[in-house]
C-alpha cells in the first residue's frame, strides 16, 4: 500500500510535466484547430536556454523566469514568422509545417549544444519527507507545486482577465470576434507565446529527471498528446486531468504489469490515444464535435 | 443631415464572383435605413463591405473618414457595430462574457456601467442568465445578447443583419420595438437588413431596395410603403 501510494505521488509529478505540455497543445489547438508538433522541441530549446543561464552562474530560481519571458516572445516570434504567412494554408500543411519546425528546432539544438546528455540540477533537495508514512521526495513536491502553480496561473489567465476572454474569443470565433474589435491576428500570436511558456515549463521540470539533451522531449510529447486527448484536446481542465491520469497510469504499469518497465512506458502513452479514440473520441471533457453542414 | 455612412459605387464580390456592381447609399447620423432586397441581392454583402469582410472598389466614408483599407478591428474600434447574419454569438463563453467582448475596449468605466443598467432594462432576461452558457440561450434570446453587446460598444451606427431570421412574429415585433427605442433614446443611426419588409419600413426614415446588386429603388420608407408597384415586384406583400 505505501508502495502504490508512493507511486501515485510520484506519478503525479511526471503528470504535472505531461500536463504543462499537453495544456500547450490545447492552447494552440484551441487557437488554430491544429496540433503543433513542435511543441516539445520547442520546450527543449527552452530549456537549453535556461541550461546555459544557469551554467553562466544564474540561480535556477531566477532562469526560470528568464526562460519564461524569452520562450513567450520565441513563440510569438515563430507565429509572427513561420505560422502566419500560412495561416490560410490547409490543415495538413500546417501540420507539415509544425514537423517541419520540429526538425527545424531538433537540429538547432544539435547543432548548438551537441548531442550528449548534460545533468541539469534540480532546483530541489534530493531528500525525502515522510507523510504519514508515505516517503514523498521534495523533487516530486516541488515539479508538483511548480506545475500546479503555472496551471493555475494560465487558468486566472484565461478565465479571470479581459486578454484572457479576447483570447478564448479570437480562437472560437475570429470573424465574431473582429467585428467587436478583437486583434484577431495577434491573440494568436499571444496563443503561442503562451503555450511556448507554458511548455518551457514541462521542459524545465523534465530535464532534471531524464537529462537534457536535443531528443528530451520525444517520449514527453507522446504523453503529452495522450493527455491532451483523454482530456479532450479542445478541453484545458482536461489536459491537466488528463497528464495526471497519464503520469500515474503509467508509474503504476511500469511497477506492476511485467514486463512494462523501461521502453515499454511509451507503449503505455500510445494505447491511451488509441483507446481513448476509440472508446470516446471526445475524451473526458470534450464536447461532441457538432458542425452545421 | 450630415451622412455619416456613405457609400459611393461600391463594387464588391468574392473571388472572381461580383456581387456588387455600384451601390451607393448613405446613412444619416441618428437615422434608420433599411436595406431591402431578394436573397442573393447583395445586402449582407453590403454590410461586410463596410466592416471590411470582403474586397470592394468605390468609396466608403464615415463620419467623414474613408474606410479603404482599414482592417475590421480598427473600422469597428470608430464605432461601428455590426451584428452579423447569424448572430456572432460566442457560444462557448457564458452570456456575461459575452457582454464583456462588447465593453472590452471602452475605457470610461462609469458610463460602461450605465450602459449595463441599461441593457439589463431593454433585455431583463440577460440579467437572469448571466452566469449561463450562451449556448443555452433560445434564438430570440441570442438576438438579444447580440443587439445588447453592439449597444454596450457604445456606437454611433449599428449594422443589423437580419435581426428576424428565424424567431417567432411575437418576438421579432419585440425585438423591432428595442431597436426603435434604442435609436430614439441614443441616437444610435442604424441600418438594417430585412427580409421583413413591412415591419422595417414601418421603422426607416429611408429605405434601399436591392436587385441583383444595384439599388434598383430608393426613398421615403412611408412612400415606398404607399407604392403598390413598388411593394408588388419588389417587397413581396
Amino acid at each position: 500500500m505505501q508502495e502504490f501510494l508512493q507511486l501515485v505521488v510520484s506519478g503525479i509529478a511526471t503528470g504535472g510535466i505531461f500536463a504543462s505540455l499537453a495544456l500547450a497543445l490545447v492552447l494552440i489547438y484551441n487557437a488554430m484547430g491544429l496540433v503543433n508538433f513542435a511543441q516539445g522541441e520547442m520546450a527543449m530549446l527552452a530549456t537549453f536556454v535556461a541550461y546555459s543561464l544557469i551554467n553562466r552562474g544564474m540561480s535556477f530560481w531566477i532562469a526560470f523566469p528568464v526562460t519564461l519571458v524569452l520562450a513567450f516572445g520565441g513563440g510569438v516570434v515563430i507565429q509572427r514568422l513561420v505560422i502566419r504567412p500560412v495561416e490560410r494554408a490547409p490543415v495538413l500543411a500546417l501540420v507539415i509545417i509544425t514537423l517541419g519546425l520540429a526538425t527545424l528546432v531538433n537540429g538547432l539544438a544539435g547543432f548548438i549544444w551537441g548531442y550528449v546528455p548534460r545533468s541539469f540540477a534540480s532546483p530541489f533537495s534530493p531528500d525525502s519527507v515522510d507523510l504519514a508514512g508515505v516517503f514523498v521526495s521534495y523533487r516530486d513536491l516541488g515539479v508538483i507545486a511548480v506545475s500546479g502553480l503555472v496551471l493555475l496561473a494560465v487558468y486566472l489567465l484565461l478565465q479571470r482577465t479581459t486578454v484572457g476572454l479576447t483570447l478564448r474569443a479570437a480562437a472560437h470565433h475570429p470573424e465574431a470576434s473582429r467585428l467587436l474589435g478583437v486583434q484577431v491576428s495577434w491573440m494568436l500570436a499571444l496563443g503561442w507565446g503562451l503555450a511556448s511558456a507554458v511548455g518551457a515549463v514541462s521542459g524545465m521540470m523534465a530535464a532534471p529527471i531524464l537529462l537534457l539533451e536535443p531528443n528530451m522531449m520525444q517520449a514527453i510529447i507522446i504523453y503529452a498528446f495522450a493527455a491532451a486527448v483523454l482530456g479532450g484536446i479542445e478541453s484545458p481542465l482536461g489536459a491537466v486531468v488528463g497528464g495526471l491520469i497519464v503520469g500515474v497510469t503509467v508509474n503504476l504499469a511500469g511497477a506492476y504489469l511485467p514486463g512494462v518497465g523501461g521502453d515499454l512506458q511509451l507503449a503505455v502513452g500510445l494505447a491511451i490515444i488509441i483507446a481513448v479514440l476509440i472508446l470516446k473520441p471526445n475524451g473526458l471533457f470534450g464536447r461532441a464535435a457538432i458542425r452545421r453542414v | 443631415m450630415a451622412a455619416l455612412l456613405e457609400l459611393e459605387n461600391v463594387h464588391a464580390g468574392y473571388g472572381p464572383t461580383s456581387v456588387l456592381h455600384g451601390v451607393s447609399l448613405s446613412v444619416p447620423e441618428g437615422g434608420v435605413v433599411s436595406l431591402l432586397g431578394a436573397n442573393g441581392a447583395g445586402k449582407t454583402t453590403t454590410l461586410r463591405a463596410i466592416t471590411g469582410g470582403v474586397r470592394w472598389s468605390g468609396d466608403i466614408r464615415f463620419a467623414g473618414h474613408s474606410l479603404r483599407r482599414m482592417s475590421t478591428e480598427d473600422i469597428v474600434r470608430r464605432g461601428i457595430a455590426h451584428v452579423p447574419e447569424g448572430r456572432g454569438i460566442c457560444t462557448e463563453l457564458t452570456v456575461d462574457e459575452n457582454l464583456r467582448l462588447g465593453s472590452h475596449l471602452r475605457r470610461d468605466g462609469a458610463e460602461v456601467q450605465k450602459d449595463y443598467g441599461r441593457v439589463f432594462d431593454y433585455f431583463p432576461v440577460l440579467k437572469e442568465r448571466r452566469r449561463l452558457s450562451a449556448s443555452t440561450l433560445s434564438g430570440g434570446e441570442q438576438q438579444m445578447l447580440a443587439l445588447a453587446r453592439a449597444l454596450l460598444m457604445r456606437p454611433r451606427l449599428m449594422l443589423l443583419d437580419e435581426p428576424s431570421l428565424g424567431l417567432a412574429p411575437i418576438v421579432v415585433r419585440s425585438i423591432f420595438e428595442i431597436i426603435h427605442s434604442i435609436n430614439q433614446t441614443s441616437q444610435v443611426a442604424v441600418l438594417l437588413v430585412e427580409q421583413n419588409a413591412r415591419i422595417a419600413l414601418d421603422m426607416s426614415s429611408t429605405a434601399y431596395v436591392l436587385e441583383v446588386g444595384r439599388v434598383a429603388v430608393q426613398g421615403a420608407g412611408s412612400e415606398l410603403q404607399g407604392n403598390e408597384s413598388v411593394r408588388r415586384s419588389y417587397l413581396g406583400y
